[in-house]
């Protein structure tokens, strides 16, 4: 057991510091994939066929391509055309943000179709405007609905930041823990503290997101 | 934007052997998907089943068995694996493989690479099963008992049947993110599509005709195969669906939702 503490003790700065840049690295892609999955899943709801067609060609590029062929296409792709120089950092958040809004683009579609066509309808009929209808009939069931594959979505994205680590060398849980096993060759003693850090991220995310769901849910 | 068209950063695709060296490296990923998905399978319905037991120590450990590897990231369980597993077994595998496979299975890494992508995707699968399991109704069990049968009769002739055909939308979108996945077995120096794409975005030395591809250009060649084949997946799910819901005669529920609750 001793074994386990001694390493932690010695490597808590960078163990640390890891963690705290997979928390930078989901807090902007997360930010980066609600703007833009939110925007592309408007695009699919739209009564527009181009609109339409627009989104599904996004959500089906983004959403089929390997996310680690993504980030080498970007990364290199941009530093490639010599215009500007894409930090690792920048390029592996845009594309985990890029691919997870392709995601949240059809969660968010799914959940405005899931309110039924009949409420529209009658908020119309009630005398709403089509604004009215929409901003306090069909959007707050269709949050509510939304939030909990939403959830599950950061789950992911937060699972999928280690790739960064791993395919670009940005310094997250991952790459830290690769870092500190090439000194110490301990194997169980510096993953089981890598194990715990990503456990508790996706926990805590589990539990925000129900947190959420509980405070929002209207009693019928 | 002009730099991705300009078609002397496509000369590399008609030079040497480049494009086959790629779609070779392609199907390595394909099979490695395909035997992981067998697996995971088979393993995830044992997990599934154990998660739903009567027995509480069972269900209590299959439980934590399942929510503990989903909830990492897949390439830090390759990573592990790559690194905790002994070298005898590295080795083993070296001395045992036919010849005849590709250099990619030469690799002793690579039984570290598919245990990880079974032990991470039966997590997986055993949720979805679960998941597909408890949405039945509870009086299709309270029939099953009232008509006689025993707990592990009604599981077998009416809770699985019915249960598990109701995942397999949730079943070939995660196999579309497995198909994905495998590319991050790289980081274990598997030779397949992303380890043969960098081959080529390095200059060769030893073919005096050879093209250096510039690395955007090839691997948007690579994204492209699995996009195409993703598709080509996803369109055979919708399809055999609707096959089913025909010679069933019934709309049979799928569980929704699931897809984007695991899969990514």
């Amino acid at each position: 057991m001793g074994d386990y503490w001694n390493v932690l003790r010695n490597n808590f700065p960078e163990i640390a510091s890891g963690f705290l840049m997979t928390c930078r690295i989901v807090a902007v892609a997360f930010l980066i994939a609600m703007g833009v999955g939110i925007f592309v899943g408007a695009l699919r709801a739209a009564p527009s066929k181009m609109l339409n067609r627009i989104g599904l060609v996004y959500v089906e590029f983004f959403r089929n391509i390997p996310l680690l062929v993504l980030i080498y296409i970007v990364f290199y792709g941009v530093n490639q055309a010599d215009i500007v120089s894409l930090d690792r950092f920048v390029a592996g958040a845009l594309c985990l943000g890029l691919y997870t809004a392709a995601y949240i683009a059809e969660a968010v579609r799914s959940g405005v179709f899931t309110v039924g066509r009949g409420q529209m309808d009658a908020a119309l009929s009630l005398g709403l405007t089509q604004r009215e209808a929409l901003q306090k009939v069909v959007l707050p069931q269709a949050v509510r609905t939304v939030i909990p594959p939403i959830g599950s979505l950061i789950i992911a994205m937060t699972k999928n930041s280690a790739i960064l680590g791993g395919a670009l060398g940005v310094n997250d849980i991952l790459h830290r823990t690769r870092q500190i096993y090439n000194d110490n060759f301990k194997f169980a003693e510096t993953f089981l503290w890598a194990t715990l850090a990503y456990l508790i991220l996706t926990v805590s995310v589990t539990i925000i997101v129900r947190k959420l769901e509980t405070r929002l849910a209207i009693r019928r | 934007m002009g730099q991705i068209f300009d078609p002397s950063n496509w000369e590399w695709i008609t030079s040497g052997n480049n494009l086959s060296f790629i779609f070779e490296g392609f199907l390595i990923n394909l099979q490695i998907a395909i035997v992981a998905m067998a697996f995971a399978l088979i393993f995830g319905l044992v997990l599934a089943l154990g998660s739903i037991s009567k027995a509480r120590p069972l269900r209590a450990v299959s439980r934590m068995w399942v929510d503990v590897w989903r909830n990492l990231p897949l390439i830090f369980i390759l990573l592990g694996f790559g690194l905790a597993l002994p070298g005898s077994i590295y080795s083993f595998w070296e001395d045992n493989v036919p010849a005849f496979l590709p250099s990619a299975y030469q690799n002793g890494r690579i039984v570290a690479a598919v245990l990880g992508l079974v032990v991470y995707n039966s997590a997986v699968m055993a949720e979805i099963m679960r998941a597909g399991i408890v949405s039945l109704e509870r009086g299709q069990g309270d029939a099953a008992a009232a008509l006689g049968m025993t707990h592990r009769q009604s599981l077998r002739l009416v809770i699985l049947p019915q249960g598990l055909r109701r995942m397999v939308p949730a079943t070939v979108s995660q196999l579309i993110t497995l198909n994905k996945d495998t590319t991050l077995v790289s980081i274990l120096a598997i030779r397949e599509v992303v380890r043969h794409a960098r081959t080529i975005t390095n200059a060769n030395p030893f073919t005096p005709d050879f093209v250096k591809g510039p690395p955007l250009q090839v691997y948007l060649v690579v994204g492209l195969m699995f996009i195409i084949v993703n598709l080509l997946l996803s369109r055979l799910s919708t399809r055999l669906e609707i096959k089913q819901r025909r010679e069933s005669g019934v709309k049979i529920e799928s569980v929704t939702g699931l897809e984007d609750q695991i899969a990514v």
